[in-house]
């Protein structure tokens, strides 16, 4: 019977383990009048299922799809994808040029420095509530080596 | 006659394969794009401050990029990059660099807020569009390509689907190289710099 709160404890640990761990999480900041911006960030699935992120929801937006990028033949084709898949034990990347989460219909301009909220929807009837910040995504002035 | 007319076409036959086989499997060297000298060249858009060419900029280094407002990702990506190769150079150098965003989109776009949206990447680069005519002739004479994609699942209504690079023209007007879309800022920073 002493062991009750421990079991207790470690189911509670369990239902609440979160399957999936997010990093690196950011929006784009727009320009003024841009009605659009997407979020990109790391997903990683812990389970020993599979999961999807079936969609997302965020108050800045009349609409939040998922979107993919791809650049055949020299033509960059971005479209809308039913979710978002995440093998067992693996991690995503959402990420320029690639898979991203789309902000259609801007309610306000993302200003760099604030933080916006999303919700992503997964397979497992679960959802994620994330604050994320908005930040100019910029590609990076690495040094070249000669 | 009947013989001739066989070997004639076998004759034929050989000299086709023969020539097919040369094209196919010859020695060649792969010539860059922008070393055709048909591409490229002058052009008149409309911009915020009315209609602009590429000559205006003539002694200066520009980048010519193809793109649209709604264009969520590479767009903007391509327009940091520019940002930051130019933010990277001297206050003298920097006014002899320009950008220009070509929008492929005029329906969407219109001058003032190309005009906005360029500014906020920086004050070196500019915002045109024209007409569907106007754009078609520019995309066409840089070997660029965009298609209008309606997309029914989506709240954006469509899509372009577009090539997406950096055209690099030389302070006397002339093509100099075509770059990729997301191509390393301090590279692209060398390359503008090497006209500078």
């Amino acid at each position: 019977m002493k062991y009750l709160p421990i079991a207790l404890l470690l189911s509670a640990s369990i239902v609440n383990a979160a399957d999936i761990s997010i990093s690196d999480a950011r929006a784009r900041a727009v320009p003024p009048g841009a009605d659009i911006s997407a979020a990109f960030m790391n997903v990683k699935n812990n389970a020993a299922t599979d999961l999807a992120i079936l969609g997302a929801d965020s108050s800045v937006a009349e609409s939040v799809e998922l979107h993919s990028n791809s650049m055949a033949d020299g033509k960059m084709k971005m479209r809308r994808i039913d979710q978002i898949e995440l093998a067992a034990n693996s991690e995503v990347a959402l990420q320029p040029g690639g898979l991203h989460i789309m902000l259609i219909g801007l309610r306000r301009p993302l200003v760099e420095g604030e933080t916006i909220e999303l919700t992503l929807n997964l397979s497992n009837n679960t959802s994620e509530l994330l604050q994320i910040p908005v930040v100019h995504i910029e590609p990076g002035m690495k040094k070249m080596h000669h | 006659m009947r013989k001739f007319a066989t070997y004639a076409l076998l004759g034929v036959a050989l000299i086709l394969g023969a020539w097919v086989s040369f094209e196919l499997l010859g020695p060649k060297t792969p010539i860059p794009r922008y070393a055709n000298a048909s591409i490229g060249g002058d052009f008149t858009l409309n911009s915020v401050e009315g209609e602009r060419q590429l000559s205006d900029f003539k002694g200066e280094v520009v980048m010519i990029y193809f793109g649209f407002m709604s264009c969520p990702d590479v767009c903007p990506t391509s327009m940091a990059v520019m940002r930051q190769a130019i933010n990277e150079l001297s206050e003298e150098q920097r006014m002899k660099v320009r950008g220009v965003f070509i929008s492929v989109d005029p329906e969407r776009d219109t001058v003032d807020e190309l005009n906005a949206y360029t500014q906020y990447f920086s004050d070196r680069i500019i915002g045109v569009t024209g007409t569907k005519q106007q754009i078609d002739a520019v995309v066409k004479q840089y070997g660029a390509y965009y298609k209008f994609v309606q997309l029914d699942d989506s709240a954006l209504g469509y899509t372009v689907d577009h090539s997406a690079r950096i055209y690099l023209i030389d302070p006397d007007g002339q093509l100099a190289d075509i770059l990729a879309h997301d191509i390393n800022p301090a590279e692209l920073h060398t390359k503008i710099a090497a006209y500078l």
